[in-house]
């Protein structure tokens, strides 16, 4: 059984942290409902009305999956009727709106608590809901600029920031751990709560915290250092045979290097006394990446991998999508899920419960795919109530050709 | 009852980073953590640094500090059969164990998901580690540059003609350990219908793919293999450009409103095609750009921010970390925190991710190496002060 089969999430956000959310949660057995508009369709349906392609995007057929679609217009009192009928039936809330947006539809926090007492209602604004920039909106290539937190990763100190992968992703998980707190304390508590995450907070509570202290507390940081490290050397992404292949090497201790040294065949580096601590080799950390890529130029990132691995040297393979697909580890962990309504190979989940493992029940839904079933079937309303959007209707969040 | 986790008591035998960052969460929402530490040492991420006033001190890890608030320490030999038995008796009163060792080892201690199930059935466990408890990569050696590289996140960070970029913050690690924090919750929230504990088996690897989840379906439906880009997202603008007095962050979005605000870069051009369409803006950065380029640079970054905050676009800038840390809008909301400690003093702390507004967080001071061993062992455990000063004097305490 799934841990979360029961539970119901009605979800309100959009793009992709808030989303991401609501997936994992629909992974491990979550009923989700997203709450669509179809006058302006989410982002992730892309840019096109033609053949329906925004039912097609594989983003969104992932970011979604296992949801199911309700197009409601809030401009409606019908609609807004069917949205209270639903909170009433459900566990959460899920929103990533600016602050006010349900509350100007009459759909604010008092007012559903009220349809549903217990109920666990998270919003995930981009900078909360209080303070001066509460009413900002933000997307992750703003949060994370505004965050300090992007300033940590560059070539070269000083160099350009560059930005990591991905902080709407971390944001949506921090969403997940979000509603999992609310209902883990509503089983104790019988009572439901409103919970708030700022994105600009949670990027700086969760990558950035380390750093901010240090800042804090010595007046600068250690990072950025490029693909070097503070205290390993050498420590380093290296070319190997191919057009774009790398592998990561890391060295964490003065046993490794000399496994490394004998792998790549410096018996001379190894016996360097100059070399023999983190400290000397950072010193002439240039030269012996140049020694070091001497060596995996002439071999596939898998070969050089597998070579020090089995010394127990720190190296990973640079993975692009392709090799992600093949990789033997994932294959034999199973972590790509085919789904159940033979959709196709979607990627896994982050983690596996030894009772409830994570399933994809279905595709991201086609735009109002649920509207009868939950209109009719879980709210008990009449079939004239089914208001599918009309073509005419439909509009994508910006135009392609 | 103290915070939303108040009634949850959790045994904490993780170290280095992603285990006690889970661990952390769980101490900032109100449960009971207690962290076994290794006698004489503790975690070796206090030997790891950088230290307060750069002073080597297993009290001074600025690391150590950050990820162990509001815990409580216990220093346990668990290589002897006494500190196994008392870390056995912990699990006991646990609700959950997290533990962050190499594969195997856990049960090689005695202290594995059989043994812990036999002892406390309701009891969860959440295994971290960075592949996972099986398959061929199980027992490999991993920084957090051998997970980012391995999960297809650097081959998609830096720029094209240049070789991949690791993330400076540790992405993997904390990717997995809002993945633990999430499922052991999971797993919580199911036992109260089951009355029985599972085992949650977290690899920092398949947390951290998840950062790529779009570019991985993509690969899976469509056979599209992309690689990094230099930032340059999909739809544009939608990234930094330089402005008077550094970045700022043009995000042209939501796209709805862009037509109506882009009268502020006082170029007629941007309002007719190709440039008025996403489309077109998209077939024509470079253009663009230079558009966008002579305004920007006569404005600095506060103003390009908030003016295009103003017409309703998610505008930023690139903030240095000394910025944020003064971010009016932080600071209004007290997201950092002064939090004091007897050896480093009062520093600030950023805040906790999330409010619940009904039971908010708290955070406390990291615990000196072994600081609660009495309170836990005796007031706890109850077992005697004698006791305790005796495996004391034999180092299992």
């Amino acid at each position: 059984m799934q841990p979360l089969e029961g539970v119901r999430v009605v979800d309100c956000s959009h793009d992709l942290a808030g989303p991401h959310a609501g997936r994992l949660l629909a992974d491990f057995g979550a009923d989700v409902i997203r709450i669509e508009y179809a006058r302006r369709m989410d982002v992730l349906r892309g840019g096109r009305k033609d053949d329906r392609f925004y039912d097609k995007h594989p983003r969104w057929l992932q970011v979604n999956r296992g949801k199911r679609s309700l197009t409601l217009d809030f401009h409606r009192p019908d609609d807004v009727a069917i949205f209270k009928g639903l909170v009433r039936v459900s566990d959460v809330v899920l929103d990533n709106s600016r602050p006010g947006v349900l509350d100007r539809h009459g759909l604010g926090w008092e007012v559903l608590r009220a349809l549903k007492p217990d109920l666990v209602m998270v919003v995930a604004p981009a900078y909360g809901c209080t303070g001066p920039e509460a009413h900002y909106g933000g997307y992750g290539a703003s949060i994370e600029a505004l965050s300090g937190v992007e300033t940590l990763t560059a070539y070269e100190r000083g160099g350009r920031p560059r930005r990591v992968r991905e902080v709407d992703i971390t944001n949506g998980f921090v969403a997940a751990c979000a509603v999992m707190t609310g209902l883990v304390w509503r089983q104790e508590s019988g009572c439901g709560q409103l919970i708030e995450e700022s994105q600009l907070e949670a990027t700086i509570a969760t990558l950035g915290g380390e750093h901010f202290l240090e800042l804090v507390m010595s007046g600068t940081t250690t990072l950025p250092v490029g693909n070097r490290h503070p205290r390993f050397a050498p420590h380093g992404c290296y070319p190997c045979v191919g057009d774009d292949r790398w592998v990561t090497i890391a060295v964490r201790t003065d046993a490794e290097w000399t496994r490394l040294c004998g792998v790549i065949g410096r018996g001379d580096l190894a016996a360097d006394p100059g070399l023999a601590s983190p400290a000397g080799r950072a010193a002439r950390h240039a030269a012996l990446d140049a020694s070091i890529a001497e060596w995996t130029r002439s071999r596939t990132p898998d070969e050089a991998m597998m070579a020090l691995q089995a010394v127990g040297v720190p190296a990973g393979a640079v993975r692009d999508q392709a090799a992600l697909a093949t990789d033997p580890h994932l294959a034999a962990r199973r972590w790509i899920l085919e789904a159940e309504d033979g959709s196709g190979r979607y990627p896994g989940d982050p983690v596996r419960l030894s009772d409830g493992p994570a399933r994809v029940h279905r595709r991201g839904p086609r735009l109002a795919e649920h509207q009868r079933e939950i209109v009719c079937d879980l709210l008990a309303r009449p079939e004239g109530d089914v208001r599918i959007p009309a073509e005419e209707e439909i509009a994508t969040a910006y135009e392609m050709e | 009852m103290n915070g939303a986790l108040g009634h949850l008591t959790v045994l904490d035998l993780t170290h280095w980073l992603a285990g006690p960052y889970c661990t952390k969460l769980f101490a900032a929402y109100g449960a009971t953590v207690i962290k076994v530490e290794r006698p004489g040492t503790g975690d070796p991420v206090r030997s790891a640094g950088p230290f307060y006033e750069g002073r080597e001190d297993r009290e001074r890890s600025i690391p150590f500090l950050w990820l162990n608030t509001g815990k409580k320490s216990v220093t346990l030999d668990l290589k002897t059969a006494a500190g196994r038995e008392l870390a056995l008796a912990l699990a006991e009163r646990a609700d959950v164990v997290v533990e962050s060792f190499r594969p195997g080892v856990l049960d090689r201690l005695g202290l594995g998901w059989e043994a812990l199930h036999a002892r406390n059935p309701r009891c969860v466990l959440t295994s971290i580690s960075s592949f996972g408890q099986t398959g061929p990569y199980r027992d490999w050696a991993a920084t957090d540059m051998t997970l980012y590289a391995l999960a297809g996140l650097m081959h998609c960070t830096g720029d094209p003609d240049r070789p991949p970029l690791r993330s400076g913050p540790a992405v993997a690690q904390y990717t997995g350990a809002l993945g633990a924090y999430m499922g052991t919750l999971m797993a919580l929230f199911a036992r109260s219908r089951t009355g029985r504990g599972q085992h949650v088996d977290v690899s920092l690897h398949e947390a951290a793919i998840e950062n790529i989840e779009i570019q991985m379906v993509d690969q899976l439906h469509l056979g599209r293999n992309v690689k990094r880009n230099g930032d340059n997202h999909v739809l544009f603008p939608w990234q930094l450009q330089p402005c008077k007095d550094g970045q700022a962050a043009v995000v042209g979005g939501p796209v709805r409103h862009w037509l109506a605000a882009a009268p502020m870069f006082e170029e007629p051009r941007l309002l007719q095609d190709p440039y008025r369409r996403m489309d077109g803006r998209m077939a024509h950065r470079g253009e663009v750009a230079e558009l966008l380029a002579p305004w920007l640079m006569r404005h600095t970054r506060h103003e390009v921010y908030h003016e295009g905050q103003r017409r309703r676009l998610a505008f930023g800038y690139l903030a240095s970390m000394d910025e944020a840390l003064e971010s009016p809008q932080l600071a209004a909301r007290g997201f950092f925190e002064e939090i004091d400690h007897p050896v480093v003093g009062a520093q600030r702390y950023a805040g906790a991710p999330f409010r619940p507004q009904a039971t908010p967080p708290r955070q406390t001071r990291a615990p000196l190496l072994g600081e609660h061993a009495d309170e836990v062992l005796c007031e706890l455990l109850g077992r005697s002060r004698a006791e305790v000063e005796a495996w004391r004097a034999e180092g299992v305490v």
